[in-house]
């Protein structure tokens, strides 16, 4: 895997005085299959200028939430307060050769929306907005969905980048745009756009669509299913 | 063994689902219940959101109940009339409860009603099974006989039906209000109601014990087969295959607990399952009071 990438990290560096950045995914395409236990991508390139550092961005796609507050009512707890944040990334995650903070000001971060710290959630109920959006990323990040990490890009022999971006089992399927951004001097000097996507696919992805699809169906195949296993397992064990 | 389970859009270990239905089947094996009360609570212990829970639950009741029924139809131990009325008022009792566990999803507080129910149906349960499998060891030492069955007032209500094969001639009330009370239970709790079934229609309508289990097994098998498909419909949350790894071990566990449970004596057996019962009351009413672990929780929007 490795010599893969440097092989083509070697490629890519022989064509590179066209551009100050370039930047490619091991893999375009995530199955999400009925085994899925997470998966890895790698974001390799190369860099023109010396000394620059990289930023990699991955946003998933939107995935509304709802955070409520757990509230304690004569001795239950139960669910309180909620709020929606409908622009809610389904994942993201930001790695970066040094913390972000060292790299670019907190406007320039603002505006190109780095670091989780200033991820754009629009809360449902502004006035309760910071203590609800501060348990929306802990519990993101608790999930894995929601990562910064500020050594997470590696430079090898200072032109050759390569960072991995994990993705856990309950990752949300759609498309997935990847920032790669090289900064120099508090500036974004050079940067490229890729993507990936995320599909549910085999029989998983055939069983979600159909109970979303044809839920009377569904429900009636879920019933015929049971009575079948239900009878057919009580043959076999009477036998046994 | 991981697998990805497709309405509950997350991984589990496969063995442990299957562990689960097998030590669930033995348990239901053994005491002749369909033991969705505790196949619930266990599913949601090891994270599985509320809905799946209890929608597969029911879905996985009626399969694991079905031979059951079978077994008992070829013998002529179901009263098809009594079953018949049961189950008219239990789907009825089911639409309702599907639809007030979709309203409390959209207020967000299934978790909360869910354990609710079950620390209050079970807990009330618990406690009756195990006060009157005492009394009957103590009646039994005494040798004090008992009547057939006793009539109440709620016997002599207005829609007087004869029911053959129970040998009964009372009024169609009860056993309607009970059918739908079930109906509404298993909406609600994913269970399939035979461990408060098969009491009601012994104390409550006075049914001879021999058609008692062949007739609420019918009744189960209707009622999780129409909340099965009432859940598929407006909430999407039954899951197959989490259903199909349950059953898997339930039948084969309900075999070996069948094969046990013959060496119980039926007072003992109905004294450990009241305290088998009172224990999920207990363990659920500890997670409504402990303090969480986290001030928030998290919620997808569909």
């Amino acid at each position: 895997m490795t010599r893969v990438v440097l092989a083509l990290l070697g490629l890519l560096l022989g064509a590179l005085p066209a551009r100050a950045l370039v930047a490619e995914l091991s893999q375009r395409e995530i199955a999400v299959s009925t085994g899925f236990t997470g998966a890895e991508l790698i974001v390799y390139g190369a860099k023109d200028t010396i000394p620059a550092d990289i930023v990699v961005a991955v946003r998933g796609p939107q995935a509304p939430v709802v955070v409520r507050q757990r509230r304690r009512v004569a001795g239950i707890w139960l669910n309180g307060t909620s709020v929606r944040f409908d622009t809610a990334p389904g994942y993201y995650a930001v790695a970066s050769t040094r913390p972000l903070a060292e790299l670019l000001s907190e406007a320039e971060r603002r505006r190109l929306r780095l670091g989780l710290d200033l991820l754009p959630l629009r809360a449902s109920e502004p006035d309760l907005g910071d203590g609800f959006r501060h348990a929306l990323i802990e519990l993101k990040r608790d999930r894995g969905l929601y990562r910064q990490a500020e050594s997470g890009v590696s430079v090898t022999g200072e032109r050759l980048f390569a960072t991995r971006i994990l993705l856990p089992p309950t990752v949300p399927p759609g498309l997935y745009l990847v920032d790669v951004l090289g900064v120099q001097g508090g500036r974004v000097v050079a940067s490229r756009d890729l993507a990936f996507n995320v599909r549910r696919v085999g029989t998983s992805a055939e069983i979600w669509r159909f109970a979303h699809a044809y839920p009377w169906l569904y429900g009636f195949a879920a019933v015929v299913a049971a009575a079948v296993v239900g009878w057919a397992g009580s043959v076999v064990f009477r036998r046994g | 063994m991981q697998v990805y389970l497709p309405i509950a859009e997350m991984s589990v270990d496969g063995l442990l689902i299957v562990g689960i239905g097998l030590a669930v089947g033995l348990l239901s094996g053994l005491f002749g219940v369909g033991g969705g009360f505790l196949m619930t609570p266990l599913l949601i212990f090891i994270g599985l959101p509320s809905a799946v829970a209890v929608a597969t639950s029911a879905n996985q009741t009626m399969g694991a109940s079905i031979s059951g029924l079978m077994a008992h139809w070829r013998r002529g131990n179901v009263d098809g009339k009594m079953g018949m009325v049961l189950t008219l008022a239990g789907l009825a009792g089911s639409g309702f409860g599907v639809q007030v566990f979709a309203l409390v999803r959209r207020v967000g507080q299934l978790d909360l009603v869910v354990s609710v129910f079950y620390v209050v149906v079970l807990g009330i349960l618990g406690a009756l099974m195990a006060a009157e499998s005492a009394r009957a060891w103590l009646r039994r030492r005494r040798k004090i006989p008992r009547r057939l069955h006793e009539h109440f007032w709620m016997h002599g209500l207005p829609m007087k039906m004869r029911f053959r094969k129970s040998r009964l001639y009372i009024s169609v009330v009860p056993p309607v209000a009970i059918g739908f009370g079930i109906g509404f239970l298993s909406a609600i709790m994913g269970v399939g109601g035979g461990f408060i079934l098969v009491p009601a229609m012994i104390y409550l309508l006075g049914m001879p014990t021999s058609v008692v289990i062949g007739t609420s097994l019918f009744q189960v098998v209707f009622v999780t087969a129409a909340v099965t498909v009432l859940q598929s419909v407006s909430t999407q949350s039954v899951d197959v295959i989490l259903s199909l790894l349950l059953m898997v071990g339930a039948v084969a566990g309900a075999q070996f607990g069948a094969s046990m449970g013959s060496r119980l004596r039926g007072e003992e057996t109905r004294g450990l399952l009241g305290l088998l019962v009172l224990a999920v009351a207990i363990g659920l009413g500890y997670t409504l009071v402990r303090t969480p672990e986290a001030m928030f929780v998290l919620e997808p929007i569909r």
